[in-house]
C-alpha cells in the first residue's frame, strides 16, 4: 500500500512537468518599447531606511510621467512606469531584478548602494541604462550609469574652494573630515584628500559607521588638532550630533556637509540652534526653491494628493525624468529606441536642462561626472524648505582640475 | 524519506530551470545558500548542542577567501586560482577559523557561548572594512572569479540549448548549486548517522558522561565547530557567486551581520534542532518566504503601502519561531515524523 502510494506521488509530481511546455528563449534588444507605449523602470525603497527620500523621488518620476504624456509622449508614445519595491535589501532586488528587466528600456530610479553594487554586472550585461539614486564617483565605472547631479567627491572640492574664498579657511590649516564608512563616505573623503593636497591642508579623517549616532568624542578629538573647518559625508542625525558638539565645546568652527547629510526635519531637532555653522552643497535643489520649475513641481504635488510630507527627492525625481526626456527624444531622432540607442542617445546627450533643477549635464566623457556645478546653501528654518542659498551655481578651479576615478577610461 | 520519493524530487529540481524564469531560479538559489548554511548550523546547534551566533562571520571568511583565492584583480590581493580550487580552499580555510574559535566552546557554554560567538560578528565588520586589499572595501567591494568547472563557465558565455531553452548564467548557477546542496546533506546525513554524529549527541547531552565513554570532548566540539563552519563557508562562496560581488557590510546589518546569523538559528529552530531536513525546510521558509511573496506581490498587485512583503515575511517567521517553541519543539522535522506515522 505504501509503496503504491509512492509512486502515485512519484507520478503526480512529474506528470504536469511533462504536461506543459518549457519556457522560451527569446531575447530582443528592444525589449520595453511597443508601437504605443515605453516602459521604464523604477527599483525603490518604499519599505526600508530611505522610504521617504525613494518614496518622494519616485512621486517626482509619475509627475514627469504624466506631465510627458499629457503633452502627447515621446516619440509618440506614452510613459509607463513599471515600479518595484525592494526594501533596500540587496538580496529581494536580485531576484526581483530578473523579473522587471525584460519589462523596461531602462531605469529612471535605482535607489540604495548595496542594491546598485550587487545588480552593477547585470545592468551591464544586460545593457540597461539606469539612473542610480546614489552620487559616487565610483559607479561611473558602469558604463550604463547615469548619474544625475554631481558626485560627492566635486561636491567637497566646491565647497572647499567656497570656504577658502569666503576667507573661512587658508592653504596649511587642518581640517577634520568626518565620513560615514561606504560608499558615500569613502567618495566624500577622496574629494577633500584631493583638495587638501593641492592646497597643503592638513586633513583628519575619521571614520564612523553609519548607525553610530554620538559623535562628540570624534568633535573633541578634532578640536584637539585644532582643526579650521569639519567636513562632513554622514547622516543627517549625525550632522545634528557633531553640529551640537562644535558649539557645546566652543569649538564653532565652519561646518561642510555633503547634501544627503542634511534633512529639513534637523531644524525641529535639538540641534537646530547650532546648524548656523552649516554650509550644506549640493548640486540638486530642495523641494521649495526659489526656482519656477521648482514652484511648478511643488503645485503639482499638493495637486496630485500624495499623503507624505514633500522633500527635495521630488524635484530630483522629476529632474531625472527631465533628463531621461530628453535622452529618449535623441535616441527617437536617431530613430534607435533600443537599449543600444539609448545608451548612444545618453552619450549624445551633453546639454541636458532641467530648468535649473540640476546643473545642466553633460554625458558625453565617459566616467565623468554629468556636471561639477553646486549650489552651497545654509540652514533656515525661515525659509521654505529649511535652507537658503548663500552661493548659486558655479563651478570651482580645483573640480574642473579634478579627475574622477574613472575618468578617462 | 522513502529513497524511491527521491528520484521524482530530483527530476523536478533537474527540470525546473527548464519552466521557471530566472527571477524564481533566483529566489530559489537563494533558499539554496540558506539550506547548506542551515544545515552546517543544525549540526552545531542542534547535534552538539553548541549554541552559535557566529554563522554570519563565517560566512564572510568563505566569501572573502574564495575572491581572494580566485581573484585576478590588479590592485587588490589575488591568487588567481583555478575557481573549483578556490572554492574547496576557502571551505577549508573557513574549517579551520571554526577550529580556532573551539577553545572559546570549551571554556564558556550555553547562552554565554551564544554571546561569545557573537563578538566575532563584530570582528567580520571590522576585518571586512579594514582589510580593504582583501574584500575590496565597503565602497566598491570586489566581483568574485565566475565560477568554471573543467573550463565550463557558469555564466552567460557560450551557447547551451537544452530542450529550447537557452541556459544562461542563471540557470547553470541553478545546478552548481543543486550539486552543492545534494553534497552538503548527503555528507551531512553521513556523519549523523555514524559514530561522529553518536559523539556530538553524546557531548551535546553529557559532557561527564561522553568523557566517561571515551569521547574527547574538545577534540569533538573542534571537529563540530569545524564542520560547521565549513558549511557556513561553503554558503558564503554560493552567496558572492549570487550576488555577482563580495561587498563588506557597512553596519553590523548586512549580508554577513547579526540579522544573518539570527536567520540561521531560525531556520535551524524552525527546521527543528538536529534535523537536516528540517533545516532544509527552514530554509525555505526564512530565506524562501520574503523572496517569494515579494515575487508574487509585483505580479498580482498585493501590499501596497506599508504592509511591504518583507515585512509579512519577518512577521511569518518570527511567528513561526514562537509556535515552534511552545507547541512543537522538534519543529517541521517533528511535524514530518509524525505525517509518516499517521500513514503507515
Amino acid at each position: 500500500m505504501r509503496r503504491l502510494l509512492f509512486k502515485a506521488a512519484a507520478v503526480a509530481l512529474v506528470l504536469p512537468l511533462a504536461a506543459c511546455s518549457t519556457k522560451g528563449g527569446a531575447e530582443t534588444n528592444s525589449t520595453g518599447v511597443t508601437d504605443k507605449e515605453i516602459t521604464l523602470g523604477v527599483m525603490a525603497d518604499l519599505s526600508g531606511p530611505f522610504k521617504s527620500l525613494s518614496t518622494a523621488i519616485t512621486q517626482g518620476n509619475e509627475l514627469w510621467a504624466k506631465d510627458v504624456n499629457a503633452a502627447g509622449g515621446v516619440c509618440g508614445r506614452q510613459i509607463k512606469l513599471e515600479t518595484v519595491d525592494h526594501g533596500y535589501k540587496a538580496d529581494t532586488a536580485k531576484t526581483l531584478y530578473p523579473q522587471i528587466e525584460p519589462k523596461v528600456l531602462g531605469f529612471v530610479q535605482l535607489t540604495g548602494s548595496p542594491v546598485m553594487a550587487a545588480l552593477g554586472k547585470n545592468i551591464e550585461a544586460d545593457k540597461v541604462t539606469t539612473t542610480p539614486a546614489s552620487w559616487s564617483s565610483e559607479l561611473l565605472n558602469n558604463p550604463y550609469a547615469m548619474i544625475v547631479g554631481t558626485t560627492y567627491d566635486i561636491e567637497m572640492i566646491d565647497g572647499l574652494s567656497y570656504l577658502q574664498e569666503k576667507g573661512m579657511l587658508a592653504d596649511g590649516d587642518s581640517v577634520g573630515h568626518i565620513y560615514v564608512d561606504g560608499e558615500y563616505g569613502a567618495n566624500g573623503l577622496r574629494g577633500s584628500k584631493y583638495y587638501a593636497e593641492q592646497h597643503k591642508l592638513q586633513l583628519h579623517d575619521v571614520k564612523i559607521t553609519s548607525t553610530d549616532t554620538d559623535l562628540t568624542n570624534v568633535v573633541t578629538g578634532l578640536k584637539g588638532q585644532g582643526v579650521k573647518v569639519i567636513l562632513l559625508t554622514t547622516t543627517p542625525k549625525q550632522t545634528g550630533s557633531a553640529a551640537a558638539a562644535n558649539k557645546a565645546l566652543g569649538l564653532n568652527v565652519p561646518i561642510l556637509s555633503n547634501n544627503p547629510a542634511f534633512d529639513p526635519a534637523l531644524l525641529k531637532s535639538p540641534a537646530a540652534s547650532a546648524l548656523d555653522k552649516l554650509y550644506i552643497v549640493a548640486s540638486t535643489v530642495p523641494f521649495s526653491a526659489d526656482i519656477p520649475k521648482a514652484k511648478e513641481i511643488a503645485q503639482k504635488y499638493a495637486a496630485a494628493g500624495y499623503k507624505e510630507p514633500p522633500n527635495a527627492g521630488t524635484p530630483y525625481g522629476y529632474a531625472v525624468g527631465e533628463v531621461w526626456g530628453t535622452v529618449l527624444k535623441k535616441a527617437c531622432e536617431n530613430k534607435d529606441l533600443t537599449r543600444d540607442g539609448i545608451h548612444k542617445a545618453m552619450q549624445q546627450t551633453t546639454s541636458a536642462d532641467t530648468g535649473d533643477l540640476v546643473a545642466a549635464l553633460n554625458f558625453g566623457t565617459p566616467g565623468a561626472p554629468a556636471t561639477r556645478q553646486v549650489y552651497v546653501a545654509q540652514p533656515d528654518a525661515s525659509a521654505p524648505g529649511g535652507t537658503k542659498y548663500v552661493q548659486p551655481l558655479f563651478e570651482a578651479e580645483a573640480a574642473k582640475a579634478y579627475k574622477a576615478p574613472h575618468e578617462g577610461q | 524519506m522513502s529513497k524511491l520519493l527521491w528520484i521524482p524530487v530530483a527530476v523536478v529540481l533537474l527540470a525546473l530551470p527548464l519552466y521557471l524564469d530566472a527571477s524564481w531560479l533566483k529566489a530559489g538559489q537563494y533558499m539554496m545558500i540558506g539550506a547548506v548554511g542551515a544545515i552546517g548550523l543544525t549540526l552545531l546547534s542542534g547535534q552538539a548542542g553548541q549554541l552559535s551566533l557566529a554563522h554570519g562571520f563565517f560566512l564572510l571568511v568563505g566569501a572573502t577567501s574564495y575572491s581572494v583565492l580566485s581573484g585576478t584583480d590588479d590592485d587588490l590581493v589575488g591568487l588567481g586560482l583555478n575557481p573549483l580550487l578556490a572554492l574547496i580552499g576557502a571551505v577549508a580555510i573557513s574549517a579551520l577559523a571554526g577550529v580556532a574559535f573551539a577553545p572559546v566552546a570549551g571554556r564558556v557554554r550555553g547562552i554565554y557561548l551564544g554571546v561569545a560567538s557573537l563578538a566575532l560578528v563584530f570582528l567580520g565588520l571590522y576585518l571586512g572594512q579594514a582589510a580593504g586589499s582583501l574584500t575590496g572595501g565597503t565602497s566598491t567591494g570586489r566581483a568574485p572569479a565566475t565560477f568554471e568547472l573543467f573550463g565550463f563557465s557558469f555564466s552567460n558565455e557560450g551557447t547551451l540549448i537544452v530542450a529550447g531553452v537557452p541556459l544562461r548564467g542563471t540557470e547553470r548557477l541553478w545546478y552548481l548549486f543543486l550539486i552543492l546542496l545534494a553534497l552538503s546533506y548527503w555528507l551531512a546525513k553521513g556523519a549523523v548517522g555514524t559514530r561522529i554524529g553518536r559523539s556530538w549527541r553524546a557531548v551535546r547531552d553529557n559532557e561527564a558522561a561522553a568523557t566517561a565513554m571515551g569521547v574527547d570532548v574538545r577534540r569533538t566540539k573542534a571537529g563540530v565547530f569545524a564542520v560547521s563552519s565549513a558549511y557556513a563557508g561553503l554558503a558564503g562562496v554560493m552567496i558572492v557567486l549570487w550576488f555577482d560581488i563580495l561587498k563588506p557590510d557597512e553596519n553590523e546589518f548586512g549580508t554577513y551581520g547579526i540579522n544573518t546569523s539570527i536567520a540561521f538559528l531560525a531556520m535551524a529552530i524552525i527546521g527543528g534542532l538536529g534535523s537536516i531536513p528540517g533545516a532544509v525546510a527552514g530554509a525555505v521558509v526564512v530565506y524562501g518566504l520574503p523572496q517569494l511573496l515579494t515575487l508574487y506581490s509585483t505580479d498580482l498587485g498585493w501590499f501596497t503601502g506599508s504592509v511591504t512583503p518583507v515585512l509579512v515575511s519577518s512577521f511569518v517567521y518570527g511567528a513561526a519561531i514562537v509556535l515552534v517553541v511552545l507547541f512543537e519543539p522538534g519543529g517541521l522535522a517533528a511535524i514530518g515524523r509524525r505525517i509518516k506515522e499517521l500513514r503507515s
